[in-house]
């Protein structure tokens, strides 16, 4: 009987450690009470736990090392998450930003030629 | 519109660009320093890591890591911050690698003034530079180290050069082109030079966020110390104590953080739910009703809802030794 609760004890320990992030139900956050008066108010648009795992799925897409992968989602908060589950690919980030603009600007460009948009009509 | 209309338009958009970025001139640091700073700065004490190819963010950081006595490296960062994918670094990722070795990461107001007086209290700061052209062309991190007001003239270590100079105007310009964006490392229980409340205890809240509660505790309780009309700080070390499970300290946090601001409505729910776990449901009542007023509508009224939820079934008395008000 005691084996038994000294493991069910472990488990729940373990399940703990390996969630730092899962709110404590009851009570408002710190972060959340700090974010509910500062500027960002686009909370909980994205679900946490959805933007944790598509987090996680670009960053091994974008070639982060498997076994770094969880450590860096976890020290991400929530928002934080969002932020990157919506945006990874277009954030500032290196060298190759510029590249992208560039390319976005080339598109436009295309488009507008051959007739799809017409953004460019304030210059005659 | 025509191809040699577009054209045009093209030349135009660059030539808009090139006559807003020196549309102005004259010193840029010299108003500012004449506002209350000291005319050169320069913290040569601070570390170097030239960066590799592509790598500016772990060199960055690992600089200015260094400097608040973690110790890492540029290529020990790498592996922590660096995106294969995107050949560089991202902002959050920074700022969660700097909780990852116990420091604060405290990003400042966007203004002059604030990197100024951060440089001022002998903190290097990590900015995000957009640069037009040169050997880095895009997004760039650097630490600035110092500024010189009578040459107009911003110090940084960046890329592979471990002292270079700048033009004011010039890095102004750079650092406008990424919103101002910039990050100073805190060790825990040391506030910053010139702090802002909300930023700082943004950046605290985010370490307890993510499980580095002892680190946030130095960070709230200088936040005390410093701010002690403030409710946030209690409320956070009320929460703390909540998450070891010490209910009658989070009790008294949450209460010092409703005194200090009846108009909390954070502070009122989180007592309401310490007080009805300790049994005191009349005065949980109270509390909550308090925070259903006042959360109504915000960001806060679903968790309000839900404290006040279990508060309402009828039940046993009240606990013997329930505080009055």
């Amino acid at each position: 009987m005691k084996n038994r609760f000294v493991v069910y004890m472990l488990c729940l320990a373990m399940l703990n450690v390996g969630s730092p992030l899962v709110a404590q139900a009851e009570l408002v956050t710190t972060l959340q009470a700090v974010e509910a008066s500062a500027r960002t108010q686009d909370l909980a648009a994205v679900n946490a736990a959805l933007a944790r795992e598509e987090v996680r799925a670009q960053f091994a897409l974008l070639g982060v090392e498997p076994t770094q992968v969880e450590s860096r989602v976890a020290a991400l908060t929530d928002s934080e998450l969002r932020t990157l589950a919506g945006q990874m690919a277009e954030m500032p980030a290196g060298a190759d930003a510029l590249a992208v603009i560039g390319i976005v600007f080339l598109v436009l460009l295309i488009l507008e030629a051959v007739g799809v948009i017409d953004v460019f009509k304030k210059f005659p | 519109m025509t191809v040699p209309g577009l054209v045009r338009a093209v030349l135009l958009c660059g030539a808009a660009l090139a006559v807003a970025g020196c549309a102005s001139h004259g010193p840029v640091l010299e108003p500012i320093v004449a506002a209350g700073h000291p005319e050169r700065v320069e913290l040569e004490a601070t570390p170097f890591f030239p960066q590799e190819q592509y790598q500016c963010g772990p060199a960055a950081l690992a600089t200015v890591l260094a400097a608040a006595a973690v110790e890492v490296t540029a290529e020990s960062l790498v592996p922590e911050v660096y995106l294969p994918g995107r050949q560089g670094s991202l902002q959050p990722e920074l700022v969660a690698t700097t909780r990852r070795h116990e420091r604060v990461p405290y990003i400042l107001p966007p203004t002059v003034d604030a990197l100024l007086a951060t440089l001022d209290g002998g903190l290097p700061v990590l900015v995000l530079q957009k640069l037009g052209a040169g050997p880095f062309p895009g997004w760039h991190y650097a630490v600035v180290i110092g500024y010189d007001a009578a040459r107009d003239q911003i110090v940084l270590r960046s890329g592979t050069e471990r002292r270079r100079e700048m033009p004011a105007r010039q890095f102004l310009a750079s650092w406008d082109r990424a919103d101002r964006w910039a990050l100073a490392i805190l060790q825990p229980g040391v506030l910053p030079p010139a702090a802002d409340f909300t930023r700082y205890m943004e950046a605290a809240a985010g370490l307890e966020a993510v499980g580095r509660r002892d680190t946030a505790a130095l960070a709230y309780e200088a936040a005390v110390r410093q701010w002690p009309t403030e409710a946030l700080p209690q409320l956070a070390l009320g929460n703390l104590a909540y998450a070891r499970g010490d209910l009658a300290a989070a009790e008294r946090g949450f209460r010092a953080a409703a005194r200090l601001d009846p108009r909390d409505a954070a502070a009122r729910n989180n007592r309401a739910e310490v007080l009805r776990q300790l049994g005191c449901v009349t005065l949980a009542r109270r509390e909550i009703e308090a925070a259903r007023a006042l959360a109504a509508g915000g960001p806060l009224a679903a968790a309000v809802e839900a404290t006040a939820g279990k508060l309402a079934a009828p039940s046993d008395r009240d606990a013997a030794g329930c505080p009055a008000d």
